[in-house]
């Protein structure tokens, strides 16, 4: 009826393959800055970051990648072990026999082993340096409270993890830094007995233990963390981005108040009469008005200078960058060096010293004074006190710098806090021997 | 009905509940009790309530295989007994400390993990260990065996009369 839209078949046919390609890709690659901003909104995986994004957040020196090589370092764990579960069974007579098989018969078996070893040891440390990276900067700061909670959160179930997971090769160090640690638990007040009897699913470490943890290893952690991880990074975005130094010529400085009062303030400005009025016609008219919604500082509108570049390329090429630099660290490293693996459990002899991993190692030199100072008590005031440092350290001074002098007080407690703990770390590892008496290492 | 003279809703300023505060609040208690229930059903639920590992009452033998003045130790059920003369006893063997096993040493137990001692009797001597190690219940089962039990802890130096 109307020739105007009519095709003949063989017209479509000839605009194959693009078509298809233009539907998954409903950008094509970029040439001017409007492009580029709908490359990050137009595509799923991009629209997690921002269409812009500030200098100041690129910078290596201030981030040191450590946020995101944790995340790929957690990508790199999910993929090695869900190939892992394949040939893995969570039983007393067959766990340690299918270690040996990744040894001897599976394909790239005892390379996914170590890839993923290496990768949860490597995990624990980032986590924690990017724990450091945040104090330090003082990126906690208001309105960052609450994601650096939830950063605590993670660093916890990240330790939890590695916990879970260093039971299911079923060898000895398996065995017995779980007896240990499962212990440590009991001595909580109140809950601590019925902690370590849920979390064993029996009186001491077997068969129910064994499926428990791998229970907790590949389902209910990954959700977890996956989960905590995704609220993280949308904090981040909501926050404001990446924390940066406050500049002079900023129109509202990030921290101070709430998202609607902001939009009254500007149209205070304009309007000193009537404010509610004002504030109704600034929602509607201004363009700020929409990002009256958004906390943080505002987008510029022109009167300050653009210290922001487009997400598309800037930052997706220093994301590529990390995940290459990790994901060759992580080859290197699982080429060169194999993960342990001890005799295969034998409940009547403890290995001596029987040592747990290497970052819980401070926690048991502490132990080893007093099991529920070392193990329970100390351990949790040092969480209280990190959950509570935003709250407690109010004052707006010192975000966006290393080491800032108006934050010398805080960063001195931390760097202690971070300095005692290695050294028990490396007490624990190197100066401990049989019946865990002081030795020598030279 | 119809024709109840509508009073002006004056309860909305102040303090006074209205029906709907009264049912939202009913609705809210409501569905976090719920979230609160699962949750600790959830606890009720990985409790178990039979394990499958050792049973903690359990055999070990005729009073004639324990020879007088003889301490013998059944790693595998984490227990010593101590026989002497016509006394007997059970002593735990998991060290009060972290959970290892102790091994007998001359002056009584030693952990090697983190170096506690114990005396002949379980009493702690050096190390960490907060707690002696318990005496568990011996008794006669009717087959003439010795049974001990695990969940009963008894007084130290409540002996088992051969």
């Amino acid at each position: 009826m109307n020739n105007q839209t009519s095709v003949r078949p063989w017209t479509a046919f000839t605009e194959l393959p693009g078509n298809v390609w233009r539907s998954i890709f409903r950008n094509p690659i970029p040439h001017s800055d409007l492009g580029r901003s709908a490359t990050s909104f137009t595509n799923f995986f991009l629209h997690v970051q921002p269409v812009k994004v500030h200098r100041h957040s690129l910078r290596l020196t201030y981030t040191w990648g450590l946020g995101l090589i944790s995340l790929f370092l957690f990508l790199i764990l999910a993929v090695t072990g869900v190939l892992l579960m394949f040939y893995y069974v969570p039983s007393t007579t067959q766990a340690y026999d299918r270690m040996l098989d990744l040894r001897g018969t599976v394909a790239f078996g005892i390379f996914l082993r170590n890839m993923h070893r290496w990768s949860a040891h490597a995990m624990v440390a980032v986590v924690f340096l990017h724990m450091c990276r945040v104090f330090f900067t003082g990126a906690y700061k208001k309105p960052r409270e609450f994601n650096w909670i939830i950063g605590v959160g993670l660093f916890l179930l990240t330790m939890f993890f590695s916990f879970t997971g260093y039971l299911l090769p079923w060898d000895q160090l398996a065995f017995w830094a779980i007896t240990v640690g499962t212990s440590i638990a009991s001595y909580a007040p109140i809950v601590g007995k019925d902690m370590k009897f849920i979390l064993l699913g029996d009186s001491s470490v077997g068969q129910e233990a064994l499926l428990r943890f791998y229970v907790l290893h590949v389902a209910v952690l990954p959700i977890l963390v996956s989960l905590l991880i995704a609220v993280h990074f949308w904090r981040v975005r909501k926050d404001g981005g990446i924390s940066r130094p406050p500049e002079e010529d900023e129109v509202f400085p990030a921290a101070n108040t709430e998202p609607l009062a902001l939009a009254a303030a500007a149209s205070a400005v304009a309007q000193p009469v009537a404010p509610k009025l004002a504030l109704k016609a600034s929602l509607e008219k201004k363009l700020y008005g929409i990002q009256g919604i958004v906390r943080g500082p505002f987008t510029k509108i022109g009167n300050v200078p653009d210290r922001s570049v487009f997400s598309w390329p800037n930052l997706v090429l220093v994301e590529l960058l990390v995940f290459l630099v990790t994901v060759a660290g992580v080859l290197i490293v699982s080429l060169y060096f194999n993960a342990p693996l001890e005799e295969p459990v034998n409940i009547m002899h403890p290995p001596n010293p029987a040592k747990a991993p290497w970052y819980f190692l401070g926690l048991q030199e502490m132990v080893s004074y007093s099991a529920f100072w070392g193990g329970i008590g100390i351990p949790t005031l040092e969480v209280i006190i990190l959950l509570l440092a935003p709250y407690l350290d109010r004052k707006p001074g010192g975000v966006g710098t290393w080491f800032s002098r108006e934050r010398l007080l805080a960063n001195s407690l931390f760097m202690t806090f971070v300095v005692v703990n290695i050294i028990l770390m490396i007490i624990g590892t190197f100066f401990r021997g049989p019946n865990w008496e002081f030795v020598s290492p030279w | 009905m119809a024709n109840q003279p509508t009073t002006p809703n004056t309860e909305e300023s102040g303090e006074a509940i209205t029906r709907r505060k009264l049912l939202s609040w009913l609705t809210g208690m409501g569905v976090f009790g719920s979230v609160l229930v699962s949750a600790f059903s959830n606890f009720i639920f990985i409790k178990p309530r039979a394990t499958y590992g050792q049973p903690n009452r359990f055999s070990v033998g005729k009073p004639d295989e324990y020879p007088a003045g003889s301490r013998m130790t059944l790693d595998a059920r984490r227990i010593c007994i101590v026989r002497d003369g016509d006394r007997m006893e059970a002593i735990s063997t998991t060290c009060t400390h972290l959970g290892c096993i102790v091994a007998t040493s001359e002056t009584g137990f030693a952990c090697p993990c983190h170096g506690s001692h114990y005396d002949q009797d379980g009493n702690v001597t050096g190390g960490p260990a907060p707690k002696r190690l318990p005496w568990f219940q011996v008794r006669l089962a009717p087959n003439g065996e010795l049974e001990v039990d695990k969940d009963v802890e008894i007084e130290p130096g409540t002996y088992f009369n051969v």
